[in-house]
């Protein structure tokens, strides 16, 4: 983990976590982002949901940026900008465009048994913003999840 | 700890399968081992207890879906019982509570066959 940068708002500084682009590691990417959330002021649940889209958005890295290579790179950003709690999964893999991942239809995913795309869906479903772009020859995939006064009135 | 236990245990004709801990995509290997090898044994009737999973990913719920057609060509079906907050409100989430019954218990769940089996004969 490197050491903490000040994010460009206001809030807690910026932590970063670097992990080999090994899935073994999912556990802790899940474990720390949630522990993060819920010091954001996120409830159990909800922190719960925001470490499965991290989950996720670094799966699709290893599996799609990396093909399943495990000894690049994957960084992992947090920031907690007051009103707004935000993950960057950071790779500098194979650019991967998201409007070519198939939209998540339930029907094709029964009929067809279809598989991609949930992933993807499940992020978009929990976040309140999820962006793809290309950095300094890095791919940025980021995750923002608003905090509100209720949480429970969320998805 | 593991990070993904999967025991079975087989009551009547009737595949019980208890996750322990999460599936993701390290994990889910495990979890379709044993899947699969309900499936080679021909016991097509399963219900997943998952009173030990604390969450599943995307690539645990494609594990499901893959064996789910071949499970239900053969008359079985798949049903999950013992769902925390966090595992339910995915399948919501995503709409899988419509294409999977759920059950509060495994006790249900495994009912739920014998009443079907009941009302058939």
């Amino acid at each position: 983990m490197s050491r903490p940068r000040r994010s460009h708002g206001v809030g807690k500084p910026d932590l970063v976590l670097s992990i080999p682009s090994d899935n073994a590691f999912l556990s802790l990417v899940r474990d720390l982002t949630k522990k993060l959330a819920q010091g954001a002021g996120f409830d159990d649940t909800t922190a719960g949901r925001v470490a499965l889209a991290v989950d996720e958005a670094t799966t699709n890295v290893i599996e799609h940026a990396y093909h399943g290579a495990k000894d690049r790179e994957v960084l992992i950003r947090f920031s907690d900008r007051g009103a707004d709690f935000r993950i960057d999964v950071v790779d500098t893999g194979d650019t991967v465009d998201p409007r070519s991942v198939p939209r998540f239809n339930l029907e094709q995913y029964v009929s067809e048994r279809r598989t991609g795309g949930l992933g993807m869906h499940l992020m978009g479903k929990i976040m309140d913003s999820v962006t793809f772009r290309r950095s300094g020859g890095r791919n940025v995939c980021g995750l923002v999840k608003h905090k509100r006064e209720r949480d429970s009135e969320e998805h | 700890m593991s990070e993904l236990t999967v025991e079975t245990r087989d009551v009547e004709d009737v595949t019980l399968l208890y996750p322990k801990g999460f599936i993701n995509a390290h994990t889910v290997r495990l979890f379709e081992g044993e899947l699969q090898k309900s499936l080679e044994q021909k016991r097509f009737k399963i219900v997943v207890n998952c009173a030990g999973l604390a969450y599943i990913a995307s690539a645990g719920l494609g594990a499901i879906m893959g064996a789910i057609e071949e499970i239900r060509t053969n008359g079985g079906d798949l049903r999950l019982a013992n769902l925390n907050e966090t595992v339910l409100n995915i399948f919501e989430i995503l709409g899988f509570n419509h294409l999977y019954r759920i059950f509060p218990s495994e006790v249900e769940a495994i009912m739920s066959f014998r009443q079907e089996t009941g009302a058939a004969s």
